[in-house]
């Protein structure tokens, strides 16, 4: 017995020895398999492994709650060691607020902004809005006859509806939103005409805007991009701008070497050219941001949600 | 559920509804009753807790919890009914101790899963499982659960990358 | 013309050598690993989809379609033999087909399976190439109140097939629709029944669900009675092949499941688990001897599976016409179509016809090795049941842990699993049926939200939900299930009764 028990002990500190020697970095993904988080966390070990930034990255998915139980459970677990890391991004951001989650943003290391999409608006081809104006003038008539589909109450789209009918002088509680669970049951809806408008990212609605089913009337970026031939949001009058942005953070409690060390691997990977093939390939814009500036965009964008949050009557 | 209550259920088989002499009612069918009218209860009282806002639908987040609520109601007095006519089929004697050997195992299983990693966590759960059928010896068993647990853990940790939780035994060897 | 001329060349590649091998591997895992309780085929896919990276396009294409159906159909096999379905889509075919195998049934139960899958992804996947563009645009024209309706007659249906109790099959039903009203309201974002717990916020897992009614129920129940049951289970009595009597009852419902299967995987808000429950349902109904359902019958096996199989392949419809992921499995898809820098939508045929068409007909490669592999190995299949129950069922317990560990690994949801075990066992104990609650808890937030997305369109207007040709027509078909069967019945009667007449004559 007495064997076995030192045995025991004697493998467990082996174990330990050898689990603090490698170099390697275990990236949550608070969401299940597929999702965006979940490709992003995967794209992010391809890229480290392949660029040789990392020995070995391993993917753990904690899905739940738009990532706050993910979160919650990184906080608690990984706090001082600088192997672990999570995705997130804007999602989070209203996650936290509509469920009243314990922990937030502010108790991790937020390392650097990766990826963004853009908001757009989307109308089926036979559609008679033609302009931001004209659905602006449709909304300002009769808010409840014009439905929007878009995800999840709470989520980004329906964010982006509140603030972009907040903007146009419309009451945002009387917009009349209709919540589907994904991607691709809104695109369905807002194809087969049975909604009025479609909100949400760009990349949901791409191939379909290229074949010419979709027509966009505007996108919530600050400037035009060159992928979508439509306005923004504040040349139709409307001043909102919106990006669903993801990120990658690091474990809370960590020393300022190791956030420098973490930055600069994280940084290695986004200007290495894996990671742009695999940006081109996703289809995501690179809208790399680290350090302070990062840090001052999400405080900024944490006030505005709350905000339009408190409007809609999801956040008391 | 006592042993009386048993042998009245196993006594009353084949008893129709419509039979003339008094019987006593079914406890354990009562109970059921009885559960469903609470989970009905709380059902209620959750959808009497959300916070309405207008919506243009009309039907919101309480609707279908109020209509999840009567549906319950109404089936907890159909089985209070039966209970007391005894329609419930007859029920054969139940082993309890097979039963809290593999829930006692999967209990376990979750509690150390953390500590001791997925092979040791779910060889303890074997073995407590095999127990529960009347394989001894514990040991035995618990190092076969064990050994076939970590070659699932090789396979789909290592192999596939799913994250089972790594214990003691697979940093040891990986 | 052309078509066939692009298949017929896909065909080619598909059939080279290499490929064929890569099918091969690729169905075999696929199905090793979505035969695992708990692991259902979006996981298998996602999980698997890495190994596929390190070949080129065409061969990678292949392994996938072959992960893909090895992955759908893998689920079939522990619902048969051990009464534990991986995924929603297969728990139907546990309920005839675990009967059919405790009977000594087992192999007849997994070759209806194994074939009338091969029919339905065959014959779908030919739809898919031929009518696509047709099927899309119906299911496109389906608004909320449509399918609000065919939830409608998929409960109507459902209730009406369960069970030798009405009270006890609806009080499983209830149960079900209780559970599936747990979590985040989808419409309001207001959290249902979840008493401040924030694992409970996104509602129960399905899959938990139904592995651990199943598998943990399932286990617990046999331990219970363990004194009572005969030390050994004869795997096989009669033949392990199909008689020509199975044949002849399994080829209408393969054809039917087909049919059920194909266009309802091809709707935006359908899926496997309602094809399956609908086609259930529907042989239930047809069937000549529906007194043999609960107790074994073949047809009950064989439309399901068909169905299951036939709805995978209708996901395919609106994903590579629109590139509209409809599934959490289509939306894995998808990621692994970009990986080949292909995207998906309505220019796809236009733009890549040849990988398209490679992608389909690797799908018939991998269909018909699925076949190929899984046949010859029914008999060894069935051989697990002889395995010594202590090691089966602590094995079962072992794989059902694994499969909700590495999907969500949290000691939240292996405490679900337990806790519906045991509900899994109490319910088995008092002769409630299983199947309604996993039933329940797929179909009644569906109805709930497409009912409340409908009126939210229609400005709360009720008339929205009986003004649409395809929504009568649905609703039509609930009032008759409804109607019919206890119609049916009292003919029954009536001609038992004349039969006795005439005896007594």
């Amino acid at each position: 017995m007495k064997h076995v028990i030192m045995a025991t002990a004697a493998a467990c500190a082996l174990a330990w020895a050898s689990q603090a020697a490698a170099a390697d970095y275990t990236i949550m993904a608070p969401a299940a398999p597929g999702g965006g988080w979940d490709q992003t966390a995967r794209s992010m070990q391809e890229v480290l492994l392949a660029e040789g930034i990392a020995e070995d990255v391993q993917v753990v998915n904690v899905p739940g709650a738009g990532g706050t139980i993910g979160l919650a459970q990184f906080v608690n677990e990984a706090a001082g060691d600088p192997s672990r890391l999570i995705v997130g991004g804007y999602v989070m951001v209203g996650a936290i607020l509509t469920n009243a989650s314990p922990v937030t943003l502010d108790d991790v290391t937020p390392i650097a902004r990766l990826t963004g999409e853009y908001e757009v608006i989307v109308v089926p081809a036979e559609s008679e809005l033609q302009t931001l104006a004209d659905l602006v003038a449709a909304l300002q008539a009769d808010p409840g006859a014009v439905s929007w589909a878009g995800g999840s109450a709470g989520g980004t789209d329906h964010i982006t509806a509140g603030l972009f009918a907040k903007a146009a002088g419309v009451d945002p509680t009387l917009v009349n939103y209709i919540a589907y669970s994904g991607g691709g049951e809104a695109l369905a809806a807002i194809l087969g005409g049975q909604v009025t408008v479609g909100i949400s990212g760009y990349g949901e609605f791409q191939s379909q805007v290229e074949a010419g089913q979709l027509r966009v009337l505007g996108v919530s970026s600050d400037e035009r991009l060159e992928i979508v031939d439509a306005p923004t949001f504040r040349e139709g009058g409307v001043d909102v701008v919106v990006q669903n942005w993801r990120m990658v953070a690091a474990a809370p409690d960590l020393s300022a070497e190791q956030v420098a060390a973490i930055t600069a691997d994280i940084e290695a990977m986004a200007q290495s050219e894996s990671w742009q093939q695999v940006l081109a390939n996703k289809g995501w814009q690179d809208t790399y941001l680290a350090g302070d500036a990062f840090a001052e965009q999400l405080r900024v964008e944490i006030e505005a949600t709350e905000a339009i949050l408190r409007d809609v009557g999801l956040v008391e | 559920m006592t042993a009386a209550d048993e042998d009245a259920a196993g006594s009353r088989a084949g008893a129709g509804p419509d039979s003339a002499t008094p019987r006593r009612p079914d406890w354990s069918a009562m109970a059921i009753a009885v559960i469903l009218l609470g989970i009905a209860a709380l059902v209620a009282w959750d959808a009497w807790t959300l916070k309405l806002s207008p919506t243009y639908a009309r039907v919101g987040p309480a609707t279908a919890p109020y209509v999840v609520a009567a549906l319950l109601a109404a089936l907890a007095v159909g089985t209070a009914v039966m209970a007391v006519r005894g329609g419930f089929p007859a029920r054969e004697h139940a082993e309890v101790s097979p039963i809290l050997w593999i829930a006692g195992g999967l209990a376990v299983q979750m509690l150390v899963l953390g500590t001791a990693g997925f092979s040791i966590a779910t060889g303890l759960m074997f073995a407590a499982a095999a127990r529960g059928f009347g394989q001894r010896p514990l040991w035995l068993s618990f190092l076969i659960g064990t050994g076939i647990a970590f070659v699932a853990w090789v396979v789909f940790a290592m192999g596939l990358r799913l994250s089972l939780p790594a214990g003691p035994l697979e940093r040891l060897l990986f | 013309m052309e078509t066939f001329a692009l298949l017929a060349q896909g065909l080619l590649v598909a059939l080279e050598p290499v490929n064929l091998l890569y099918a091969l591997v690729g169905v075999t895992l696929g199905t090793a690993v979505g035969v695992l309780p708990g692991i259902g085929p979006a996981l298998t896919v996602a999980l698997l989809l890495p190994v596929t990276y390190k070949l080129d396009p065409g061969g990678s294409l292949i392994m996938f379609a072959g992960i893909y159906y090895g992955g759908m159909y893998g689920g079939s096999t522990t619902s048969i033999l051990l009464n534990t379905p991986g995924e929603s889509a297969s728990i139907i075919t546990a309920v005839e087909g675990n009967k059919m195998a405790r009977a000594g049934r087992g192999g007849p139960a997994l070759a209806t399976a194994a074939i009338g899958s091969f029919v339905a992804g065959l014959l779908a996947t030919l739809a898919l190439a031929l009518v696509a563009p047709w099927v899309v645009r119906f299911a496109l024209s389906l608004g909320p109140a449509d399918y609000f309706a065919l939830m409608v007659l998929a409960f109507t249906t459902v209730s009406a097939a369960f069970g030798s109790s009405t009270l006890r099959g609806l009080t499983s039903l209830a149960i079900g629709l209780a559970l599936g009203l747990v979590g985040i309201d989808l419409q309001t974002g207001q959290a249902r029944l979840s008493f401040g717990v924030p694992w409970l916020l996104d509602g129960i897992e399905v899959t938990t669900l139904a592995v651990a009614l199943f598998a943990v129920g399932e286990t617990l129940t046999v331990a219970s009675r363990q004194s009572r049951l005969p030390d050994r289970v004869e795997a096989v009595k009669g033949s392990v092949a199909m008689t020509r009597e199975d044949w002849r009852r399994s080829w209408k419902p393969w054809l039917r499941g087909t049919a059920i299967g194909f266009p309802i995987g091809a709707m935006p808000a359908g899926g496997a688990d309602v094809a399956s429950f609908l086609s259930y349902s529907t042989e239930k109904l047809l069937a000549k001897r529906p007194e043999e359902f609960g107790h074994g019958a073949i047809e009950g096996v064989a439309g399901p599976e068909a169905a299951n199989n036939a709805s995978a392949a209708g996901t395919l419809v609106p994903l590579l016409t629109l590139g509209l992921p409809t599934t959490a499995t289509a939306a894995i898809m998808l990621a692994g179509f970009q990986q080949y820098g292909l995207r998906p939508g309505p220019l796809l045929f236009a733009s890549n016809p040849e990988l398209v068409w490679g992608l389909i007909a690797s799908l018939l490669v991998a269909n018909l090795m699925l076949l190929v592999l899984n046949l010859p190995l029914i008999g060894l299949w069935v051989k697990l049941l002889t395995i010594p129950r202590p090691w089966l069922y602590a094995g079962i317990l072992l794989f059902a842990t694994l499969g909700t560990i590495g999907a969500n690994p949290s000691v939240f949801e292996l405490g679900l699993l337990l806790a519906f075990g045991l509900l899994g066992y109490g319910l088995r104990r008092f002769d409630y049926p299983i199947a309604p609650v996993v039933v329940g808890l797929i179909l009644g937030p569906l109805a709930e939200q497409e009912l409340r997305r409908a009126l939210g369109i229609a400005q709360g207007d009720p008339t929205i939900l009986v003004s649409s040709p395809a929504a009568i027509v649905l609703l039509a078909l609930a009032a008759i299930a409804l109607v019919v069967p206890p119609l049916l019945r009292l003919r029954g009667r009536g001609r038992l009764l004349t039969r006795l007449a005439t005896h007594e004559d």
